[in-house]
């Protein structure tokens, strides 16, 4: 849940990217630290890899000042999805605030998709967040990829029509799809948020104002 | 195991980013770059490290961490491009920090994270072992019971196999007394006849009728009658005698159940089960009893009779119309042994591994315990020796009892 600093007039949130191994979260990340444009972007720090692999987590801090004079800041998080990580993954995902699951657009990845999903409800319930009510965006990454690879957008949709959560469409790798996934999770929290601290009312941020605060218009 | 309960991804202050640093050496390093003193304080103006009294008119650089001032590094000597230059690398440095502490954090979380979850399965673990234990103390609890049962049945069986042995017994015993008792029954009869014939001439002999005394005298053939009387008085009491004996005999089997051991010839115990056999083989079979000379043993001779009355009776069961069984004692390596043969119908070569077993009969349902000869072995087995049999189908059967001695 995000924290509030009376003392230091600060407002953080964590936003977790979570998903199968190489499905591309610290891409996602890479991407949005060159497309967004907020007030204020930090580097992304990645903290340990291994043969390009996240071994414990990526971080990219975002934040904006509202009206009010308070720093709303935004420390953006990857898991490591290869199945041996679950402790560091579970640990990541404690408090977080709003999860983007990016799922791997190919055929051959489905079970794998499944698994992931699977174990983010598990350990969404694990750390003590209503997997019913974190707000949650679903991206399908790698459109790049040949056709023959993946499954359609028609067959995606039809097999997620009953979930509740937006679902988008991505090629991090070429920065499609990655801002917008982004806009469509801030969006969700923006109401959670706003019932938590009172954004418009006493810091004057509106859901609009809010998501082009972050993502720099 | 407790573990502070940090959260890896909290904020962090300057303090605690400069906590466990080399502060001496960094104020040196910062001291030569800044080519004099300096101070190093948080945004509420707290120093951190450097002169301790404040410049009049320092030049100031931000320390900037995560999005956030954290606080700033002043100098009275130093360019502002020097000063920038300094505070750059004192973010990166506080950037290393920053990292070495996320990842230390987070890695003590998600040991925590696992010890919990070892924690967890130890309990269930030892839940487990606690359902198991108890479980195998119930089952240890239901075979005692089970076993005490099954000990009960067999002690019944026992004492029913021992009744049936006493009931043949009773029946053979009941043919050889009454075979004397017959004899007995018949003189006193006559002897009563020749009483009354005494009292008639006793009352002519009274009156001095002395020629109808010699007409009645030789009438009922008198001279005959105090031979014949003698005789059949002497032929009772040998019979009163064979039923005295026979008692006797009995009296070794009404303590099939004492436990008292005594010192006895086996002999003498062969030669009365012979005796008690004698009446059912009679007209059968012919009884040959080859007995050596044996040395006196402590046992339980009630017991042991048993066992000898059992392979007659076997013995006498086997036999066609007509049979002969024979008994042998003698002393083989410091062993008694007695060996107990028929020549009747022998045992299958199938059954011979199995007849000593608890309820292996051949009878039919209803005419035998299946016990006898599992009694048998187990009498002999409690004296310290052992029972064997040979025999072949049609030709005989041989039990050979081996009983040590001393």
């Amino acid at each position: 849940m995000a924290e509030i600093d009376e003392v230091n007039r600060k407002i953080t949130l964590k936003l977790v990217y979570y998903g199968p191994a190489q499905s591309g979260k610290t891409t996602n990340l890479m991407r949005l630290h060159d497309l967004l444009a907020p007030d204020l972007k930090g580097e992304v720090m990645t903290l340990e890899t291994q043969n390009d692999r996240t071994l414990f987590f990526d971080l990219l801090p975002l934040g904006f000042r509202t009206p009010s004079g308070w720093l709303v800041k935004l420390k953006l998080f990857t898991v490591p999805g290869q199945v041996a990580h679950d402790a560091t993954r579970k640990a990541v995902l404690s408090r977080a605030d709003g999860v983007v699951f990016v799922a791997d657009s190919q055929r051959a990845q489905s079970v794998n998709n499944a698994e992931a999903f699977q174990n983010l409800e598990e350990n969404v319930q694990r750390v003590g967040l209503d997997f019913a009510s974190v707000p949650l965006v679903v991206q399908f990454n790698k459109r790049d990829l040949p056709e023959a690879q993946i499954l359609s957008e028609e067959e995606v949709r039809a097999r997620w029509a009953q979930a509740p959560w937006p679902l988008v469409f991505s090629s991090a790798l070429i920065g499609e799809g990655v801002k917008e996934t982004f806009a469509r999770l801030l969006e969700q929290v923006y109401p959670v948020l706003d019932k938590f601290c009172a954004l418009q009312e006493s810091h004057g941020v509106d859901r609009q104002s809010f998501v082009a605060a972050v993502t720099g218009g | 195991m407790e573990l502070d309960p940090h959260t890896f991804d909290r904020e962090f202050d300057l303090a605690e980013l400069l906590a466990g640093m080399p502060l001496a050496r960094m104020a040196q390093i910062l001291a030569t770059l800044l080519d004099g003193e300096f101070r190093l304080v948080t945004v509420g103006g707290q120093l951190m490290l450097g002169r301790a009294e404040p410049f009049a008119q320092p030049g100031r650089a931000a320390i900037r961490h995560d999005l956030e001032t954290l606080g700033h590094l002043e100098s009275a000597s130093a360019g502002e491009a020097r000063l920038s230059a300094a505070a750059g690398m004192v973010e990166l440095v506080l950037q290393l920090s920053a990292r070495y502490r996320m990842a230390a954090d987070l890695h003590t979380e998600t040991v925590q994270e696992d010890y919990a979850a070892l924690q967890h399965q130890l309990a269930a673990l030892k839940e487990s072992e606690a359902r198991y234990k108890t479980l195998s103390e119930e089952l240890e609890e239901r075979v005692r019971q089970q076993v005490e049962t099954l000990e009960t049945a067999q002690r019944q069986l026992y004492q029913a196999e021992k009744l049936a042995s006493i009931g043949q017994l009773a029946a053979g015993v009941a043919h050889e007394i009454n075979n004397p008792i017959g004899f007995i029954r018949s003189n006193l009869s006559t002897a009563q006849q020749y009483v009354r014939n005494l009292e008639r001439l006793a009352a002519l002999m009274k009156a001095g009728d002395m020629a109808q005394f010699q007409a009645v005298w030789n009438e009922a053939d008198m001279a005959f009658v105090t031979e014949d009387f003698a005789a059949l008085l002497g032929e009772s009491v040998a019979g009163a005698d064979r039923v005295a004996k026979i008692v006797a005999d009995l009296k070794g089997f009404s303590n099939v159940d004492q436990t008292e051991e005594e010192i006895v010839n086996l002999n003498d115990n062969l030669r009365f089960a012979c005796n008690v056999v004698a009446g059912q083989i009679k007209d059968k079979a012919e009884l040959v009893l080859e007995l050596g000379g044996l040395p006196r043993i402590l046992c339980l001779p009630g017991h042991l009779n048993q066992v000898f009355l059992n392979l007659l009776l076997n013995a006498v069961q086997s036999l066609p119309d007509q049979g002969r069984i024979k008994v042998c004692s003698d002393v083989l390596n410091n062993e008694i042994r007695i060996r107990i043969s028929d020549n009747g119908c022998g045992i299958p070569e199938g059954n011979l591994d199995r007849i000593f077993d608890p309820f292996f009969t051949t009878h039919e349902v209803g005419s035998g315990t299946g016990l006898g000869l599992t009694v048998c072995r187990d009498i002999v087995q409690a004296h310290g020796g052992r029972i064997g049999v040979e025999s072949k189908a049609g030709a005989g059967t041989t039990f050979t009892v081996y009983l040590p001695i001393g």
